[in-house]
């Protein structure tokens, strides 16, 4: 789908509001909600590029959301290094990570892909609670110290949202440049017609395996980043609560469309707050909205206005 | 004349059924070569199996002087052979456009940094890329929907835009897999000339087709599978004149016919 | 330390009940896949939705275990037979991720909605057996574990008969086997699809509704189980009844055993891990169709 020639306006009025929001409030709670709501946006079009573009239904993310927290908090904490150092590294061991996992598993059928990703979550969620020696099992490691850079420390939510802020924005970009390109095009064209792209000259193998390697780093420094803003990680934090959020938001924008994966994750992470649910409230409308969202709108908010526009256009040509 | 495609003594078998036994053919440097033969002959597991979708059992397939017998599809295609599919394949929901981007050897071969840091190269490229893709959508005669989604095309405007992507590619060779099949039959003629068009830019062409007209005008050189065997080949006159044809086509029981092919 | 042999016998008489609960879960998931090829997120909050029943009806029947054991596994084969004609029938078959994101989502409304309801504090739940008990040689077993367990095997024996020599049995296998040609002999995939969900449900619910007279209940039971259902059902080959009964009997004995002489920690990971690399070794093994074995 084009982009309506504002969009650019559009984008800039919306980091103008987003970099003057703790300026126009000074609850601590609506900062909160902003930065959380930024994270996961993050994370979330990161899947995007996985389920969405890849056509790979990945539930690994939530591991490489734990794996990055945890290396975060552990760089910081047991090796003494800096904040940023801990999300670089995050994003590294991710990287490796991934990088070893999706060479296996981007061969494997799209029944496989599901349970294996599922799995290696799932056992990502128990070497936390285990893994004594390392992850300090299920007390976690708390009192995460707040991020500093050439003395100046990021020591409260007005000041931490800037970090999550300058992520989230860096992360979307990227995944914007890299959607727009020749990669992305490529990417969703291997979700569309597999063997028409292997036909043309394409090892569709790499371009899966750059999404998911791509989505897991990005999906990590972000953990990382959640991580400090909690400021303290212990194995609630691999929790399947996050991956439903993350697919809440992707599954209701439309697998496979940025902007509309934008403005969903906004007003999923905004509207709950907004109507003061409780958590469990919040999920079972989660629920009801992703059954919702499958059952009559299958490619989400975004394929039901394209399929319009397209019945439309078959209308005027015929 | 040398051949652009030599297939020897190819063989595939599924769980014991010989779709394809032991059938060689060529397909000469600049001409268009028919492939044709009654249902269940094995034209489309040939096809598959000289594209690379099928591993061979047995056999070897040259694509000029180059071995491509196993190489995966993806190598096949940048080696100069493109294939089209019978139940056409296109990008559904992606613009004639972008369809034709995406099947260009230049703009696939890019790298990635390009395509990451558009670099003034990127954009070169790829602006070469659409001139040529929009030329392409002319001759197709697609030209009012090009930036349509693909989905809107009637099957037989899909046959034209596949055919289109694959010339996108620049091969030295396109298969053809039932290239008029769903067709519109007024326009049957129109694809036959664009095809003898492409050709003369010096593409070779292999063609899997049931219409038998449609063959019999275009094709240099025309091939008779029989059950996975090739029957015979000869130009269409001869092909038009041979009783095997005839027999294999009505299926008319005959018990010579084992001795007659293996002759 | 001075093993017992009736500490022994314990622990197999304790995996053994673990593993028949587990094999109830995970035969009713390998049912379900191998008929409609969808993987049941939601299977786990049947369980749960079991337990829930079983606690609910309890109290109005003066603690009677049968009566409200039966409310279970027909209040959840119901549940079955909604989430068949409400949802699972409306999605293709080649529609792989949008079966998992559905029931995802309704394991999410059930999870979500009883812990609204009921809150996660984990409940005791008694029944009119109390701890009462029978001794078998030197070792004691509650005789609600007892139930459980001759439950699981006359629910699995029943199974198997239904599957080998009824004219539902065999539709449900002639379509895992091959949807066309059940088709064209006349089978109707909807009855027997909505069927098999109804079967594999009340297996959930008898295994929820056994399994509250000896664990707590909480909303989050389901999960906790379902995930490791995942993996025996994949280690046994998806759509392979008789694998996943094996493998969940296997685990059950594994984590009783384990749990007997050392801690836990590292044995369910090391589940998850034998299920990677079983998915790995032979991915078109497991999930070919028609691969649902009875026997």
């Amino acid at each position: 789908m084009t982009e309506p020639r504002w969009t650019p306006y559009a984008v800039l009025v919306a980091i103008a509001l987003l970099a003057a929001l703790p300026s126009m409030t000074s609850s601590n709670y609506v900062v909160g909600i902003a930065i959380s709501g930024l994270i996961f946006l993050a994370a979330a079009a990161s899947l995007n590029l996985v389920y969405g573009y890849a056509g790979q239904l990945s539930f690994a993310q939530l591991g490489f959301w734990g794996v990055g927290g945890y290396c975060a908090a552990i760089a910081v904490v047991d090796l003494g290094q800096s904040f940023w150092f801990g999300i670089a590294f995050a994003g590294v061991v991710n990287l490796l990570l991934s990088a070893v996992i999706g060479i296996v598993i981007t061969r494997t059928t799209r029944h496989a892909f599901v349970v294996v990703t599922l799995t290696f979550a799932l056992l990502a969620g128990l070497i936390a609670r285990d893994w004594v020696g390392v992850t300090r099992g299920p007390l976690g490691i708390p009192g995460l110290p707040p991020p500093s850079l050439m003395g100046f420390v990021f020591d409260t939510s007005a000041r931490f949202y800037y970090i999550a802020l300058a992520f989230s924005l860096i992360a979307l970009a990227f995944l914007y440049v890299l959607k727009t390109s020749r990669i992305g095009l490529i990417l969703k064209a291997v979700k569309q017609n597999d063997p028409l792209v292997e036909s043309q000259g394409i090892a569709p193998g790499p371009y899966k395996l750059a999404a998911f390697v791509i989505a897991s780093v990005i999906t990590g420094m972000a953990g990382g980043i959640y991580a400090f803003n909690l400021k303290v990680i212990d194995p609630s934090f691999l929790d399947f609560y996050y991956m439903q959020t993350f697919l809440i938001i992707v599954i209701i924008g439309g697998a496979g469309s940025f902007w509309a994966v934008v403005l969903a994750g906004a007003a999923m992470v905004v509207l709950p707050e907004a109507l003061r649910f409780s958590n469990e409230l919040r999920m079972v409308i989660y629920g009801v909205v992703l059954v919702a969202v499958m059952m009559f709108m299958p490619r989400g908010v975004s394929g039901w206005l394209e399929d319009r526009r397209i019945a439309a256009l078959r209308k005027a040509l015929r | 004349m040398t051949a652009i495609l030599s297939v020897a003594d190819v063989s595939k078998a599924f769980s014991g059924v010989h779709a394809v036994q032991g059938t060689s053919f060529e397909v000469e440097a600049g001409s268009i070569t028919g492939l044709i033969g009654p249902n269940g002959s094995g034209k489309s597991t040939t096809i598959d199996c000289i594209s690379g979708f099928q591993t061979l059992d047995a056999g070897r397939v040259l694509l000029g002087e180059r071995d491509i017998t196993g190489q995966r599809p993806a190598e096949i295609a940048k080696a100069g052979m493109i294939r089209t599919f019978q139940n056409v394949r296109v990008y559904d929901s992606y613009s004639l456009l972008d369809n034709l981007l995406v099947a260009g050897e230049a703009f696939r071969d890019l790298n990635w940094f390009d395509a990451l840091a558009r670099t003034p190269r990127y954009r070169r490229v790829r602006d070469a890329a659409e001139d040529r893709a929009r030329g392409l959508i002319d001759l197709v005669g697609l030209t009012r929907l090009s930036d349509a989604p693909a989905t809107v095309l009637s099957y037989g405007q899909k046959k034209l835009l596949a055919f289109a992507a694959a010339m996108m590619a620049k091969p030295r060779l396109i298969v053809l897999d039932e290239p008029v099949a769903g067709v519109n039959p007024t326009r049957v003629n129109e694809v036959a000339d664009i095809l003898r068009k492409a050709n003369a830019t010096g593409i070779s062409f292999l063609i899997v087709e049931h219409n038998v007209e449609f063959i019999n005008s275009l094709c240099h050189k025309v091939i008779v599978l029989e059950q996975g065997r090739k029957l015979t080949e000869g130009t269409p006159a001869q092909i038009r004149n041979d009783p095997r044809v005839l027999e294999a086509y009505l299926g008319i029981a005959r018990p010579a016919a084992a001795e007659a092919e293996a002759s | 330390m001075e093993v017992s042999a009736t500490y022994l016998l314990q622990l197999f008489m304790n995996g053994l009940m673990l593993g028949l609960i587990y094999a109830l879960i995970a035969v009713g998931l390998a049912l379900i896949f191998g008929v409609l090829e969808v993987i049941n997120f939601a299977h786990g909050e049947l369980l749960m939705l079991g337990g829930y029943a079983m606690a609910l009806t309890l109290p109005l029947v003066g603690l009677s275990y049968w009566p409200s054991l039966l409310v279970a596994v027909i209040a959840t084969s119901l549940v079955g037979v909604v989430l068949y004609e409400g949802f699972l029938r409306h999605i293709g078959q080649k529609e792989f991720e949008r079966s998992i994101l559905t029931t995802l989502g309704i394991s999410m409304i059930l999870l979500y909605g009883m812990q609204y309801l009921f809150t996660a504090t984990p409940m005791m739940v008694d029944t009119a057996y109390g701890f009462d008990g029978v001794e078998i040689g030197s070792i004691r077993i509650t005789l609600t574990r007892l139930i459980a367990g001759a439950l699981s095997v006359a629910a699995f024996t029943g199974l198997y008969c239904l599957l080998k020599f009824t004219q539902f049995g065999r539709a449900m296998r002639a379509i895992a086997q091959n949807r066309e040609a059940a088709l064209m002999v006349g089978i109707k995939p909807r009855h027997v699809a909505r069927n098999a969900v109804a079967l594999a449900a009340a297996l959930c619910g008898l295994a929820g509704a056994a399994l509250v007279p000896i664990q707590l209940l909480h909303p989050a039971m389901g999960q906790a189980m379902i995930f490791k259902a995942f993996a025996l059902v994949v280690i046994g080959g998806l759509g392979n009844m008789t694998g996943a009964i094996v493998v969940a009997i296997a685990l059950g004995m594994i984590e009783s055993w384990i749990g007997g002489f050392f801690s836990i920690v590292w044995q369910e990971g090391a589940i998850f891990v034998i299920m990677i690399v079983a998915v790995l070794l032979r991915p078109d093994g497991l999930f070919k169709r028609g691969s649902m074995r009875v026997g």
